[in-house]
């Protein structure tokens, strides 16, 4: 075991973990943020996507030692206040959610974009989520959603 | 048609919110106290009898609590489908059993207190296989000398229909076609694995908190296995991320059960991608030899299906999905002589089982794609053979005569062939890529009518302030059938959606419910609900007659009261509740009961058209129509949401979408590395439509869809592709069988 320290959700957390331990089965096994999902344990569903120092990344690919340092983003941290972040409710709204197993991964690839380019296009936010499987929605409102959810961002932002 | 407050209209999924945040609990996502996680140790061998099995080793490691196998468990067979308690379908397979029947079938299990503990301890479980013949391809298998997997043959059963004189329509014909098509075993692709969690506790009651569409009928497989009443057991389904048919059947959760008696604690399984691909179900593989018999003028007078599907190496399903599919293709045209002879049978492989659809995808990819060729050889358009043989809404079952509901595959084509004028021309780019556009109709039933006994019953308690909860044994796994749910309770009772609430998926809590699957949610489950909602009112009206001294037929509902609608007088909702509590002394609990008393098909047209670049072959679909009969839209984001789905398995399943096994029955791409879905950029522009002109025995004039609108993806893919490089394709899936 060793300890390690990160910034998770804007706070400090410090954690023993072995060497061979994924990120995924800390945040889920050890902290208990069920967020991050199982789905292939090879870096090829999107589902247990978190976001690492502003990129969307596979926690089930990433040693745990290795974010000593780091800061980690999850879904548990984007409503601040009870307050959902736009990215949430436009996925309600469009409809983007169905089953709900990938929308937390889909959410992380979608807040690392839009923290990076507040005006995507179609193509771009196909490429940012091109990582992610959806069984239930053939992508088409979750698209949509990311698309809104930008739009909004921008209004609140007075662009 | 009737304007609605909330029916038809766009409603997000009703546990959106806990989804987006993270706070919706998948049963992975659940510990309880004391739990041990379990591993199952699988056959590497197609086909064996176990000679010797030494556990000491795995039993002796710190940490591990008990190892199952077929010595310690119970031998009882079962059929992994089972949904009634007094139903008997073929039971082959048990939890552990002294034989293996493919590389994948499960040989033991270990509960320990940590997973590496457990995944360790199954690593020392040592076993001696004596290897016997085995067969992974059907029609090696059925051949008479073959040696059993069961009984005596490895045919499972025989599935026979008919409808007049095939061999006499055969004869009348001026042109036949016969061709084998063939259609592989697909992965249901779920995103959420398979997952349950066991405990039995000191009384003897056994809880299973699964990922399972079918929680009743699985209590019934449980009761069996381990000899209980049904009040020592409950099932929940805490919510699927995904199904598609994938968790109807009964897989896990005996294994858990098993493990969670020997230890007295709660265990936990969680299968990873791998072991959910290869030892949980597939959709069966088909073969399918198709004979048809047109007349010049494209009447199609004979028509007669052989199928052979590879069910793998136990039942579950193996009758259900051939008899399923010998009933769709008599509700689609009007071919007065038409013959179905199926035989599912036993392999070596993993077990077929339910999955979206639920056979039709594999008789309609054969049967759109001999006709799309037929109306080539005839000279004809395709979209004028569809609508001289298509059945009018009038239309009946030719083997029986009666009718199949309100079927509109008709409005369908031409809704689709007008959608078709949208779309924006393509360029071949100078020769770059060629071009081709394909349709397909595709049709689904509503229901188990046909097979057994499809019923649902619901249960409504008013709360002191009107607001109610709704009790269903409906099965959350993103369908959006309880959002459905809850807008005809509001509708009904003029409430807003936030004053109703549900409970649902848990054996102890719902009333019966045959399970999530059949397409049967809305038509079936959503009945019982406006039922039960409609007797809700009739008790807050009753209860108002005797405050406001009126005639319960002259009142009605509002939102915030009853009222007369002959003088105007009223009274605050909450206190009719109020005086029904503290006057009548009654609690306001309504249930309801609704059962099918017919399947009426659902009907889809599809259009699809594909870009192939030349230089590589690469398909890519850029268009796609789809347009589906589903009687009335109850609620228009959740259904379109269905058709998108579709639209992307359909186009998996045409283009890259296949498990492939090696000589031995091996899965050699048991992966989401080497099993593709569709992405994102490679889905198609899409317009969705819906038919809705009403289907007299559904609630609201409602429908199925969901399971229908996959069915004619594959064919209309694949006849555009047939058209663009004008060839024949028989074989699913085509981009993959081209590498």
């Amino acid at each position: 075991m060793e300890k390690i320290t990160f910034r998770l959700n804007h706070n400090d957390v410090e954690v023993q973990v072995e060497r061979n331990w994924t990120l995924l089965y800390v945040l889920r096994e050890i902290l208990n943020l069920t967020s991050v999902k199982p789905g292939c344990h090879t870096g090829d569903c999107g589902a247990c996507k978190v976001i690492i120092e502003g990129e969307a990344v596979n926690s089930c690919l990433v040693r745990a030692v290795n974010v000593q340092g780091k800061s980690i983003e999850t879904v548990e941290g984007l409503s601040l206040n009870g307050k959902l972040h736009p990215l949430q409710q436009a996925f309600i709204d469009c409809g983007a959610v169905q089953c709900g197993y990938c929308t937390p991964g889909m959410l992380m690839s979608a807040k690392a974009l839009l923290d990076k380019n507040p005006s995507p296009t179609e193509e771009e936010i196909k490429e940012a989520i091109g990582n992610n499987y959806c069984r239930c929605t053939g992508y088409y409102k979750i698209v949509e959603a990311i698309r809104q959810a930008a739009e909004m961002m921008r209004e609140v932002k007075g662009e | 048609m009737k304007d609605y407050a909330v029916i038809g209209k766009r409603v997000p999924i009703h546990d959106a919110a806990l989804k987006v945040t993270g706070q919706y609990k998948f049963t992975d996502d659940l510990k309880l106290p004391g739990m041990l996680y379990a591993q199952v140790l699988f056959s590497p061998v197609p086909h064996a009898r176990i000679k010797s099995i030494d556990t000491s080793a795995a039993e002796a490691l710190p940490g591990v609590r008990a190892v199952a196998t077929y010595k310690n468990s119970p031998r009882v067979k079962y059929n992994s489908t089972t949904r009634l308690y007094t139903q008997k379908w073929i039971e082959n397979e048990c939890i552990f059993d002294d034989t293996v029947r493919f590389v994948g079938d499960r040989v033991a299990a270990v509960a320990a207190d940590t997973l590496e503990i457990a995944k360790k301890a199954v690593r020392l479980i040592k076993v001696e296989y004596e290897e016997l013949p085995y067969y992974t391809d059907p029609l090696e298998a059925m051949a008479e000398d073959a040696y059993p997997i069961h009984g005596d043959s490895n045919i499972a059963g025989k599935i026979y229909q008919n409808a007049g004189d095939v061999e006499k329509g055969f004869a009348e014909a001026d042109y036949i076609f016969e061709d084998t098509y063939t259609t592989p075993a697909v992965h249901h692709g779920a995103i959420e694995t398979h997952s349950a969690i066991a405990h039995f506790d000191a009384r003897g009651k056994l809880t299973v908190i699964s990922a399972n569409q079918n929680t009743f009928g699985t209590r019934v497989v449980l009761s069996r296995i381990f000899g209980l009443p049904l009040s020592r057991i409950r099932v929940i389904n805490p919510g699927m991320g995904g199904a598609f048919g994938g968790k109807l059947e009964v897989t896990i959760e005996p294994i858990v059960a098993q493990l969670a008696r020997m230890t007295g604690r709660p265990v936990k399984l969680t299968y990873n991608r791998r072991e959910t691909m290869i030892s949980t179900r597939t959709r069966h593989a088909a073969i399918i030899t198709l004979k048809t018999g047109v007349k010049k003028d494209g009447t199609i007078v004979a028509q007669d299906f052989k199928v052979i599907t590879n069910t793998g190496a136990y039942a579950g399903s193996a009758m259900n999905v051939v008899g399923a599919m010998s009933g769709k293709v008599y509700k689609v045209y009007k071919i007065p002589n038409l013959r179905f002879t199926g035989y599912p049978v036993y392999t070596n492989t993993p077990c077929a089982g339910a999955m979206r659809g639920y056979g039709s995808p594999q008789a309609f990819f054969a049967q759109q794609c001999q006709l799309q060729k037929i109306a080539k050889a005839l000279n004809m358009d395709f979209a004028e053979l569809q609508l001289k043989n298509m059945v009018d809404p009038d239309g009946v079952d030719q083997r029986t005569g009666k009718p199949i509901g309100n079927p509109r595959p008709k409005d369908c084509l031409r809704r689709a062939l007008e959608l078709q004028k949208n779309w924006e021309p393509l360029s071949d780019e100078g020769g770059k890529y060629s071009i081709g556009v394909g349709m397909a109709l595709g049709c689904h039933g509503s229901s188990t009518f046909d097979a057994h006994l499809d019923q649902a019953c619901i249960m409504i308690k008013m709360n002191e302030d009107s607001s109610c909860i709704m009790f269903t044994g409906t099965h959350e796994m993103g369908q959006a059938a309880i959002t459905a749910q809850l807008q005809v309770v509001s509708e009904v009772l003029k409430l807003p959606l936030d004053m109703i609430d549900v409970v649902c998926g848990d054996t102890d809590l719902c009333g019966w419910n045959v399970g999530d699957f059949s397409s049967r949610g809305i038509y079936v489950t959503l009945y019982a609900v406006e039922k039960a909602a409609e007797a809700a009112k009739a008790a807050l009206l009753r209860v108002a007659a005797i405050m406001l001294e009126e005639d319960v037929s002259s009142l009605e509902l509002s939102e915030s009261h009853v009222y007369s609608k002959v003088n105007g007088k009223k009274v605050e909702r909450y206190r009719v509740m109020d005086y029904a509590q503290q006057v009548l002394n009654e609690d306001i609990i309504c249930t309801a009961n609704h059962h099918a008393t017919m399947a009426p098909g659902s009907y889809g047209v599809h259009i699809a058209r594909v870009r192939i670049e030349n230089s590589t072959g690469k398909v890519e679909v850029t268009d796609y129509i789809a347009v589906q009969d589903v009687g009335k839209v109850i609620n228009r984001l959740g259904a379109e949401g269905q058709i998108e789905g579709s639209v992307h398995m359909g186009i998996g399943y045409a283009l890259c979408e296949k498990l492939e096994f090696d000589a031995m029955g091996k899965a050699k791409n048991s992966s989401f590395r080497k099993y593709k879905m569709l992405q994102a950029a490679e889905m198609p522009r899409l317009q969705i439509d819906f038919i809705e002109e009403y289907e007299p025995t559904g609630p609201f004039g409602a429908k199925s869809k969901a399971e229908c609108a996959v069915v004619a993806v594959a064919p209309a893919v694949i006849n555009a592709i047939c058209n663009a490089l004008d060839m024949e394709i028989k074989d699913l899936p085509y981009e993959y069988n081209r590498k």
